[in-house]
């Protein structure tokens, strides 16, 4: 046998993390399809980098505005970052933070999410036509985020703006320090609502199982009508006859003059 | 007479040295207030700290370098591990993060500018970018925090660096604090909040819970930034070891400890004083963690807390530090805690200036912890630059100057071996030896310990079983 030669430095140190997550050297592997206008490619085979690499190199150097890839394979933090318009179809399922951090896009996903999908969005448009995990819409800033399906717990946690709308139930501490933004909830909540919520509106279709600290319920308007009928109806989510709509109590925003009797609140 | 009745001072018994006028005094404004006490600055306390370090310099032993003639290099790079773009900076020091809200406009400004002309990096902080800080600072932190208020995507391309908070040394285990009072039109709108309310940022980040989740967080902040620029982990310096350890698994490229004494805007008074390791302890157990994951080598480390002067700094090197950030100490070049004219800080806030530490109530008569339109106009920019400039420049020539006697031609290579404790905590905690003695308490314990076991293996063996029990 020859001797095996001696590992090289990159190999001894490894370009990459223990988790196998960091592919620094990658380039776009430039395996999509475009017809007419638009771009399709199979992520089978494609790492999370590889095929944000291809998509960046679609929508920023190539300009193609629609984009389609098939076999996601419920990959982690696919189509992040992205800050340009331009139409992305996911056809199948997405893991964690899929589709977070954009300024433009509208996302489509034919399956379902992981935690924290459409993390930080700023604009645009996200659609997921089945369940979505946790965290669902945390921090966002703007846009529509619709979740056919039912989504897990802390749905817009730290919600700045924007729209989430979720067709089936919701679970706990939905709105959970939601600072602005609106949230319609077609289904059922779990309790802890609106808990510690600054602003912002939560309407809800089905029952609340309990309210969390400083979430009161408000009176419906005809502007909120208006906007129920208007968003469900773009997103076509079958609209429950009446909702209930709940905001922040506002007791919490200067904790230095609370009266005895409300500190308890906050223990 | 009894001497329960002692009239003159001379019979007294003594005072206590628990309940302190300081401690007494403190439980009535708590009986009066109903809640915790809310403060600026650092701990307070007595711990071990820097002081209690000193270098010994070259002499016949070791070779020493020639100041002003010979070179001594400065150039610290972070962050190489994965990013295309490491951080490369011209001294080992940088600003740390500090909150636009937490310091006004012209204090962000002008520390950005000051930074710059050193050759260094400045951080956002917690608010947000504002635009004249990034345009001054040519190297430049953007920190993902986790109330993530005003967190723009557009901004964080923007970034040479990503910093991710997971925790500060004065408060661990807390997020952010702003009053009300700070908490003006512009600021609220920046963090999409109601304008006046008292702010308590989250503690936990809304968007991942543990390490597996932060691994996939920095992934995704990768793929966001297409690898070009480093991603740092702030952690507050508690279960150093282990939380080294689980960050660096998580594949950042830079960690940034924390240590307890580490200043801050506001922060409850408890918390400052009772949380955290002091910083002389945390950076062996940050470098013990590295080496033992392998990691050392590839993941750069940053620390920060407390750092007064060019000796801090070069005791944080000499035990494993890449570069040290600089919070306080910035504010005070810029001119916190010293006497302007028009202020009045006994009447004010009951306290000299140079005891000031009421950064939290936006009243600063400095202009730097205030967004107060008036007090702001008695900072000059470009005055206030030049200071922290001259600051900076300062550290890196003590620094250097440290660095030449110990026989160091780069500054990086300051070590362990080249300090010495003056009290037995000390020694205990950096693992350097009490001066003029070998002895590591703790180290030489398990160092004897474990001879004597080899010794009675060895022994156990030669003896081959012998005995017939
Ligand atoms: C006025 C002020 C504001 C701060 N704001 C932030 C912040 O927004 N984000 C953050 O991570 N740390 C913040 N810190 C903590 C510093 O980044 C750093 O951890 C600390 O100041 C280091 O200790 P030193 O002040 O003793 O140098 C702040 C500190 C001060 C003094």
């Amino acid at each position: 046998m020859v001797a095996m030669n001696p590992p090289t430095d990159q190999e001894t140190r490894g370009r990459n993390d223990i988790r196998g997550l960091a592919e620094p050297d990658a380039e776009a592997p430039k395996v999509a399809r475009v017809e007419g206008g638009t771009a399709t490619f199979d992520a089978a085979d494609l790492s999370p980098r590889l095929v944000n690499l291809e998509l960046r190199r679609l929508i920023y150097a190539e300009g193609i505005r629609e984009v389609r890839i098939e076999n996601p394979g419920a990959k982690h933090s696919i189509a992040v970052g992205l800050l340009a318009r331009c139409r992305i179809t996911i056809n199948g399922s997405l893991g964690y933070f899929g589709a977070t951090l954009g300024d433009g896009p509208e996302i489509h996903i034919t399956g379902r999410v992981g935690w924290s999908v459409a993390e930080n969005m700023m604009s645009g448009v996200v659609v997921i036509d089945k369940n979505a995990g946790s965290l669902t819409g945390a921090a966002m800033r703007g846009g529509d985020l619709v979740v056919r399906g039912h989504v897990g717990a802390r749905t817009g946690i730290d919600q700045k703006g924007g729209t989430i709308v979720v067709g089936g139930n919701a679970g706990s501490m939905t709105g959970f320090m939601m600072q602005r933004g609106r949230q319609i909830i077609c289904g059922d909540v779990g309790p802890g609502m609106g808990d510690s919520m600054y602003d912002g509106e939560i309407y809800v279709g089905g029952t609340v199982a309990a309210l969390g600290v400083d979430c009161i319920e408000a009176e419906m308007t005809p502007e909120d009508e208006e906007l129920l009928d208007r968003k469900l109806g773009i997103y076509r989510i079958d609209r429950p006859d009446t909702f209930r709509k709940f905001v922040c109590g506002k007791q919490l925003y200067n904790y230095d003059n609370l009266e005895p009797s409300e500190r308890k609140l906050v223990l | 007479m009894t001497d329960e009745m002692a009239s003159s001072e001379s019979m007294g018994l003594g005072k206590s040295r628990i309940f302190t006028p300081e401690v007494i005094n403190d439980i009535h404004v708590k009986a009066d207030l109903g809640r915790y006490r809310m403060r600026g600055g650092g701990i307070f306390k007595k711990i071990p700290h820097w002081d209690e370090l000193v270098f010994l310099p070259g002499t016949l032993t070791r070779f020493v370098i020639e100041g002003y003639r010979e070179k001594c290099t400065t150039k610290t790079v972070l962050g190489s591990r994965f990013a295309k773009n490491p951080l490369v900076l011209d001294i080992p020091i940088y600003i740390t993060g500090m909150s636009f809200g937490a310091l006004s406009l012209e204090a962000k400004m002008a520390l950005a500018k000051g930074a710059s002309m050193a050759g260094t990096a400045t951080c956002s902080g917690e608010g947000g970018m504002i635009p004249p800080e990034r345009d001054f600072s040519t190297k430049w932190y953007y920190q993902v925090i986790q109330s993530r208020y005003g967190f723009n995507p557009h901004h964080l391309m923007l970034a040479d660096a990503v910093e991710f908070f997971i925790g500060q040394g004065c408060k661990v285990g807390m997020g952010g604090h702003l009053m009300g009072q700070k908490v003006t039109e512009q600021v609220a709108e920046m963090r999409s909040l109601p304008a006046g309310i008292d702010q308590r940022s989250p503690a936990r980040h809304p968007d991942w819970l543990g390490p597996d989740d932060l691994s996939l967080k920095i992934q995704e902040v990768r793929e966001a930034t297409d690898y070009q620029v480093p991603i740092q982990l702030k952690l507050g310096a508690s279960r150093v070891y282990d939380d080294v350890r689980m960050a660096a698994k998580c594949g950042p490229d830079v960690i940034f400890l924390d240590g307890a004494e580490g200043g801050t805007g506001a922060g409850p008074h408890i918390a400052t004083e009772e949380t955290g390791i002091p910083l002389l302890a945390a950076i062996p157990e940050a470098r013990r963690a590295l080496e033992d994951v392998g990691l050392a080598d590839e993941i750069d480390l940053v620390v920060a807390g407390g750092i007064r002067n060019g000796g801090d700094v070069a005791k944080c090197i000499a035990l494993g530090a890449d570069a040290i950030a600089i919070g306080s100490a910035a504010l005070m070049a810029l001119g916190s805690n010293k006497e302007v004219e028009g202020a009045d800080y006994q009447g004010t806030f009951g306290v000299s200036a140079a005891e000031f530490y009421h950064w939290h109530t936006g009243k600063d008569p400095a202009g730097i912890t205030t967004q107060d339109p008036e007090l702001r106009k008695r900072l000059d920019v470009d005055e206030g630059a030049t200071r922290v400039y001259n600051f900076l420049h300062t550290l890196t020539l003590e620094v250097q100057m440290l660095a030449r006697a110990c026989g160091k031609t780069d500054v990086h290579s300051l070590e362990p071996e080249d300090l010495a404790a003056l009290t037995t905590e000390a020694s205990a905690m950096a693992r350097v030896p009490l001066a003029g003695t070998s002895y590591i308490p703790g180290v030489t314990e398990s160092q004897t310990l474990e001879e004597i076991k080899t010794l009675l293996a060895k022994h156990v063996a030669n003896d081959g079983g012998g005995s017939d029990v």
